[in-house]
């Protein structure tokens, strides 16, 4: 060991320094720290070339079944920002959901607690690192969706619009992750946690949807115009529109129903997010409980119900977006666990859970 | 406890308890800036707790803590400034390499990065990782992830240092170096609160020991008391016969003879200081003459003993 110890270096207010500036410094710190920490080594750019690869197939079967050098990209389109989503949330919570509890058991989270990086610092850090990590699977899948745009029928705001929502649903997954590795003292336990929750939103919401509006049944009562001879007839109906907001809350559903809906001249859907879209809207209708049985005319004659159906454009115009409610539910999620984490690994720590150690 | 101590680490009256487990139910203590205090207790007496609370990573449930004179509740951002932490877990960023945890560490604590990096440089010689310097630290061994915690612990030269168990895993060189480090360190004006199990190795840096029992410190009182009791000293002689012989004849009872030498009780060092005179004087040949055991492991040991623990209780 040498002689030289340099007493004289103690840090001092600099005064040139704001506390904004300061906050981010000591923000980017730990986002760097954490890209540098969790995600930088071989294993994490092979899983990224993996995954280049299976959007790469996903493109080109994408484009060959559905003839897209004709019928423009918006179907290419619309499935490779699904397909993003969907590896998004296989990846992210694997990455995010030990970022507090597995620096606690590895010892490196009260030696961090110990310096001048707050609590707020650290958690925000660890959430931006998790986002910006699985921003990356969507920056190499940009030129398959260049690609799909350069096939034409493609608007600029489709493009816009989905890209700024899968990132804030990526973000939304990475903020749960983060947010139960704060709370949760087991790391595998607040990753299984975080993977369980994506699933209730992603596959969940479908079949609670299904469920409940089945589920609860109304009574319709179709009446015979005069002069008809059928008398009137009940029939149960399910309520699908009392849930709307259940299938509002599913990642896909947000994604899909926030893109600017693309018709063609017969008013159906130019992409996969505006059937999706046209459907989830079509589901806030609430049916017609007294309605005239569209059998039988006044004259008495019998006719097949060719009483004019609305357009799924019709539809999709007349009913409310739904996407910035489950987006609303997504972000007030991911805030809400990130404030979580916050509280539980705020130092000097008071109430401590039970098994919960400081250090 | 005067104004000096409190520019260093002060404890009055702290508790703290999880659950229904009490781990620190009356600590005091006082390290002034300049000295070494041992922090010394049996298993689960509450040092690892007592130090997180200093280290502004608890909060106390009752008492008070100053550390360079803020109160780590009301001011942590104060204390976190002027307090360095080495804990008794290892934990290093696996894939960073040891200059590039201190350069964060150093970066941690407001430093810029020139600024960072010099320090890094500074403390991997002053803790003897030049070889390691750019290997990941999950490569580093017990010994040397040890000295890499107590680096990290320095890298804003800390006005108060707190150290948990810092010498387990050291080879005997390493312990040398850090015993001459924290020595220097409190030269330059360092409060320096240091637990270890150790304590020959604390005896011969500590300026003063705080013992913890049951989660309670032991007074003053009773610790001057431990340490004035009866003790063991070990003689060795060229010639055990002449010195058995002279040990009968000065009435010196309870003798017993190992490898090592001859261990007799003696009351108190006067009493010590009389019996090697007699021994000189009536010409046995003494090559060895010292306690058996050092003054704090006397204490502690006599401390530990059920008498005492149950005036702990009181």
């Amino acid at each position: 060991m040498s002689n030289t110890l340099d007493t004289t270096s103690r840090p001092g207010p600099t005064p040139d320094r704001t506390p904004p500036r300061d906050f981010l410094t000591g923000l980017w710190l730990i986002v760097t720290l954490e890209l540098r920490q969790r995600v930088r080594g071989v294993a994490w750019y092979v899983l990224l070339g993996i995954f280049v690869m299976l959007v790469a197939a996903v493109t080109v079967l994408l484009w060959l079944s559905t003839t897209a050098w004709e019928t423009g990209g918006g179907a290419v389109f619309s499935a490779v920002i699904f397909f993003v989503l969907l590896l998004g949330t296989f990846v992210s919570p694997a990455l995010s959901g030990n970022a507090i509890n597995g620096d606690r058991d590895i010892g490196t989270l009260a030696t961090t607690q110990v310096t001048l990086i707050s609590t707020g610092q650290l958690v925000l850090g660890k959430f931006g690192a998790a986002w910006i990590t699985a921003l990356a699977f969507l920056a190499a899948a940009v030129p398959f969706l260049l690609f799909a745009v350069t096939l034409g029928q493609v608007s600029h705001a489709t493009v816009a619009v989905s890209v700024l929502v899968l990132a804030a649903e990526l973000g939304v997954i990475a903020a749960v992750g983060v947010g139960l590795s704060g709370v949760v003292t087991r790391p595998l336990f607040s990753i299984v946690v975080t993977y369980l929750i994506v699933a209730a939103l992603s596959v969940g919401t479908p079949i609670a949807f299904a469920l409940l509006g089945t589920a609860t049944k109304s009574q319709q009562t179709l009446t015979s115009p005069a002069g008809c001879r059928d008398p009137a007839t009940t029939v149960d109906v399910p309520r699908f529109d009392r849930y709307w907001w259940v299938l509002a809350a599913n990642p896909y559903v947000v994604v899909a129903d926030a893109s600017p809906g693309v018709f063609d001249a017969f008013g159906n859907p130019q992409d996969l997010f505006g059937w999706i879209a046209v459907g989830v809207r079509q589901a806030q209708v609430a049916p017609d409980l007294q309605g005239e049985s569209p059998y039988c005319n006044s004259t008495g004659q019998y006719f097949g119900g060719d009483e004019k159906q609305p357009t799924p454009r019709e539809l999709y115009d007349n009913a409310v977006p739904s996407w910035f409610v489950g987006l609303g539910i997504h972000l007030v999620l991911g805030a809400g666990a990130l404030l979580w984490a916050w509280r539980r690994t705020i130092t000097p720590a008071r109430r401590l859970p039970a098994g919960h150690r400081v250090a | 406890m005067g104004s000096s101590a409190a520019q260093g680490i002060t404890a009055t009256g702290v508790s703290r308890s999880f659950g229904s487990v009490h781990a620190v139910r009356y600590a005091t203590l006082a390290v002034p800036p300049g000295s070494v205090t041992a922090l010394i207790g049996p298993n689960g007496a509450g040092k690892t707790t007592l130090l997180l609370m200093l280290a502004s990573l608890l909060a106390p449930d009752t008492g008070t803590i100053t550390i360079a004179g803020h109160d780590p509740v009301a001011d942590p951002q104060a204390v976190r400034a002027a307090m360095g932490w080495m804990p008794d877990t290892l934990g290093s960023w696996p894939s960073l390499s040891v200059r590039a945890a201190l350069e964060v560490t150093g970066r941690m604590y407001g430093m810029t990065r020139p600024a960072a990096n010099a320090r890094a440089n500074e403390l991997i010689g002053l803790t003897g990782l030049e070889a390691l310097a750019d290997r990941p630290s999950r490569v580093l061994s017990r010994g040397q992830k040890q000295r890499l915690s107590l680096a990290r612990a320095l890298v804003h030269s800390p006005a108060a240092l707190l150290l948990d168990e810092p010498a387990s895993g050291l080879d005997p060189t390493a312990r040398v170096a850090l015993r001459v480090l924290l020595r220097r360190l409190a030269g330059e004006g360092t409060a320096i609160l240091v637990s270890s199990h150790v304590l020959s190795e604390l005896d011969e840096m500590a300026d003063a020991a705080v013992y913890l029992a049951d989660g309670a410190t032991a007074s003053a009182e009773r610790v001057a008391l431990a340490g004035a009791s009866a003790r063991s000293w070990r003689i060795r002689s060229l010639d055990l016969a002449a010195l058995e012989g002279s040990l009968r004849a000065s009435g010196v009872s309870g003798t017993q003879t190992d490898h090592l030498g001859t261990l007799v009780q003696v009351d108190n060092e006067e009493a010590a200081a009389d019996l090697l005179a007699r021994l000189i004087g009536s010409g046995v040949r003494v090559c060895a003459f010292g306690p058996a055991v050092g003054d704090l492991e006397h204490t502690f040991l006599d401390l530990s003993l059920p008498e005492f623990n149950g005036g702990a209780a009181a």
